[in-house]
């Protein structure tokens, strides 16, 4: 007896010793968290929230602390049968387990949890989350109650709407029945105020087949207002997520959503609550507790919803980023070819910039080029002109002759024409003749002027089929009274037939006659045997050599190359451009230019031109 | 004074102007394109005549032709033309006898004026020249012992020198001197010198 009093007395004394345990332990919670959800964790909202919470209680800085899950998936199942059976299954699984905190995810737990609580957690902190202001109301504020009010308004979503469609004219509202929502049931309140001024199209509680039809034909500037629907209306349940995704198969708008989870199924946006960030708000809010904070001194959180959009969506929709509202995130964001390819567009960039820049040079270059053959046979035709008129000199005498030889024959046949008209039975046959002599003799003299003023008009460089045997007979007879005056005998041997060559006479002619006066100045020391030999040649099929031999005193072996070179004269009153000229020209027409020394003494200058085809 | 003038030029039309004004100053006119057509048929140089000659011809030039005559003993006066007036051939035809050097065009006056001037002198030369063919021919006539006594006796030597050198008689010398004048056609030993010397005998 003794020992059961004592026994007894033991357990009082234990329990004795125990309460203030107890109440200590109130004041160390055990490091656990159970946390309830209402929902089953098919769809990605809630599997987002649950990771959030998840990361944020495991995180490193929490590794000592215990998280249990339940799915009470109460959006499907109900009633007081299933509510006991819940409420005997948790009190048995958890007997040996101690809670620190319950974490009631959703109104419907939070209503179950504060009804249970007396009896399977008594005396331990709640936390709440996916609860509006509303749902807040509804259930007071017990103690040890805080956590976390989610804010999302239809007002928003309306402003989402407005964002993406221009002049938006009509709304439909997609979802299931209000009162079977969690995160918008409401926004049934909200729906005259928030959509005033647009036309509403209201599809909620329609079964999903019904609904597939509608949005398929909705006029124009619509957007979808989508909330949530968990299922077909004919006992087909499924995610929120994924009833969106057969809606936006049909949609001919765009369909506004309150939840991240919801931009991937097809939804382009809007002010969205992120599941993640409320479970991780709701984690933080456990922890503070559990470290030692009191849950009546811990307001209750809000986290609100934000714009964030679909950016693949957006595209579809061709809405531009600049009409989002102010702060948007946009999620899906395509890289563009740029970004995605960066490091070989810009080697692609600088390729083509290198090889821009490398045309540019050529073409520059090119063009500088161009000029200066411009400017170049520009100066060779000055220059060229300037020696026709200095050879004018040379020439003068000979062109005296030329002219002289037909006035000579004009006075000669005037006078006699005058004698005859005297006598007294004037010959009128002969005067006739007489007057024709003197009208071509006339026109001969006409043409040698006018073949000085060819020669010494300043022309630019052309060229045109013509003779050489006809340019250096003329060049010859230009010179032949030169020569007689210097007495020097002149020579040219032609080769037979006409020798077509493409090129500008009148430059020709100079240089030949360039040639010929050098050589008749080379030899004027020598006393006698003064001779210039010219000579043409076919040169095989294609070019044409021309030679000028004299029997001069030749050009001293070490001058051979000079003798081209400007201002190289031996002459006393040489300008020594002669032949520099005559190299300058024959180049000009695509032609070489050499001179050497005879064999039997004398110096020989000869150039080649290529023969017309 | 009439003649026949020789017009060396390789320009046609001058060539018809001139010879057309020659005929129509009386003279005869014979034409010839180059130098050398004139050399392969040279002109009769009895008859008055002259060479009107272009400078500035192909092949053989006026001078040149010149030179050929004078080599070939021609006395026919050339009258040269020129297409322009140039000193240096000028001077080389005047000092080589060139009897007129003119600058086309010409007029007639001075023309006809150089190829009368040039057909004058022709005839002085051509009568000097016959004289001396004829003195030639006395000279010829003579016989051997009468040319050694004309040689001596136009060098000054006196009858009896010559008769010394000889080795013959004064009387002898006397009369083959007698002989010389005679057949000389001279009255006077002057004139017998004159001769002589014209002969260039003396030298």
């Amino acid at each position: 007896m003794i020992r059961i009093i004592s026994l007894e007395a033991l357990i009082i004394g234990l329990v004795a010793w125990l309460v203030p345990a107890c109440v200590s332990a109130q004041e160390m919670r055990p490091e656990s968290v159970l946390v309830l959800d209402q929902s089953d964790l098919r769809g990605p909202f809630y599997y987002q929230l649950w990771s959030g919470l998840r990361a944020a209680i495991e995180a490193p800085a929490h590794a000592r602390v215990t998280v249990y899950g339940e799915n009470l998936d109460l959006t499907r199942f109900g009633g007081t049968a299933y509510e006991e059976s819940l409420k005997r299954h948790l009190k048995e699984k958890y007997r040996d387990m101690p809670i620190g905190i319950v974490v009631a995810i959703g109104p419907a737990t939070l209503e179950h949890v504060l009804r249970w609580r007396a009896e399977l957690w008594p005396g331990i902190p709640i936390v709440f989350a996916m609860l509006d202001e509303t749902d807040l109301t509804k259930v007071g504020r017990p103690a040890d109650v805080t956590g976390v009010i989610t804010r999302n308004t239809l007002a928003d979503a309306v402003k989402g709407a407005r964002a993406v469609v221009a002049g938006l004219d009509t709304v439909a509202l997609v979802g299931d029945a209000w009162d079977r929502q969690v995160l918008f049931s409401h926004w049934d309140d909200e729906i005259v105020t928030a959509t005033s001024g647009l036309k509403v199209i209201d599809l909620v509680g329609q079964k999903m087949s019904d609904i597939r039809k509608q949005v398929a034909q909705l006029p124009e500037r619509s957007v979808i207002v989508y909330t949530a629907l968990f299922s077909d209306g004919e006992g087909t349940f499924y995610p929120p997520a994924t009833a969106l995704g057969m809606i936006a198969e049909k949609a001919n708008g765009p369909i506004v959503v309150g939840a991240e989870a919801l931009l991937a199924p097809g939804g382009i946006g809007g002010y969205v609550l992120v599941g993640s960030e409320i479970g991780a708000e709701a984690a933080n809010v456990a922890l503070r507790i559990l470290d030692g904070e009191r849950p009546e001194s811990i307001p209750p959180v809000v986290s609100a919803a934000k714009p964030m959009f679909n950016w693949l969506q957006m595209q579809r929709w061709n809405v531009s980023e600049s009409s989002l509202p102010e702060g948007s995130e946009i999620r899906f964001r395509q890289p563009t070819f740029l970004e995605r390819y960066r490091w070989q567009s810009m080697a692609i960039a600088a390729a083509l910039l290198v090889q821009a820049g490398l045309i540019m040079f050529l073409l520059h270059e090119r063009h500088m080029r161009r000029n200066a053959e411009i400017e170049s046979r520009m100066r060779m035709t000055e220059l060229a002109h300037v020696n026709r008129q200095a050879t004018t000199g040379e020439l003068s005498s000979s062109i005296a002759h030329e002219l002289n030889q037909p006035l000579g024959s004009i006075l000669t046949n005037a006078e006699t024409a005058e004698i005859i008209l005297k006598s007294d039975h004037p010959d009128i046959g002969e005067i006739r003749e007489i007057l024709a002599d003197i009208k071509r003799d006339d026109q001969r003299a006409g043409e040698v002027i006018r073949r000085l003023r060819a020669f010494l008009k300043r022309t630019p460089f052309e060229t045109r089929d013509i003779d050489l045997n006809e340019v250096m007979n003329e060049a010859f007879k230009f010179m032949s009274v030169q020569a007689t005056a210097r007495n020097v005998a002149l020579y040219l041997q032609t080769a037979p037939g006409a020798l077509r060559i493409k090129g500008d006479p009148i430059q020709l002619q100079q240089v030949v006659l360039n040639l010929v006066v050098n050589s008749m100045d080379a030899m004027a020391a020598i006393p006698y045997g003064r001779t210039v030999i010219g000579r043409t040649e076919r040169n095989g099929g294609n070019t044409v050599e021309i030679s000028i031999s004299d029997s001069g005193p030749g050009i001293p072996p070490d001058k051979l190359a000079q003798v081209f070179d400007p201002f190289y004269t031996t002459k006393d009153q040489g300008m020594g451009i002669g032949l520099s000229i005559a190299r300058t020209i024959i180049l000009a027409h695509k032609g070489q230019i050499w001179a050497e020394n005879q064999n039997g003494g004398g110096a020989a200058f000869h150039f080649t031109l290529p023969l017309a085809a | 004074m009439p003649g026949r003038i020789h017009v060396v030029d390789d320009d046609a039309s001058f060539r018809t102007a001139i010879e057309r004004r020659l005929k129509l100053a009386g003279y005869q006119v014979a034409t010839y394109t180059s130098a050398q057509q004139l050399l392969d048929c040279p002109p009769d140089e009895s008859e008055p005549a002259c060479i009107l000659l272009d400078v500035q011809i192909p092949g053989l030039s006026g001078p040149e032709l010149q030179g050929r005559l004078n080599e070939l003993g021609s006395i026919l006066p050339i009258v040269f033309l020129s297409g322009h007036a140039d000193t240096p051939t000028t001077v080389r035809t005047i000092k080589a006898g060139a009897e007129d050097f003119l600058t086309k065009p010409v007029e007639s006056e001075q023309l006809l004026g150089a190829i009368e001037r040039a057909l004058a002198r022709h005839s002085t030369v051509r009568g000097e020249r016959q004289r001396l063919e004829e003195m030639r021919a006395l000279v010829a006539a003579l016989t051997p012992r009468e040319r050694q006594v004309f040689s001596l006796v136009v060098r000054g030597r006196l009858n009896k020198q010559i008769a010394h050198e000889l080795g013959t008689t004064e009387r002898t010398i006397k009369a083959h001197r007698q002989q010389v004048m005679e057949k000389m056609k001279v009255q006077s030993l002057a004139e017998l010198v004159k001769l002589a010397e014209r002969l260039g005998l003396l030298g």
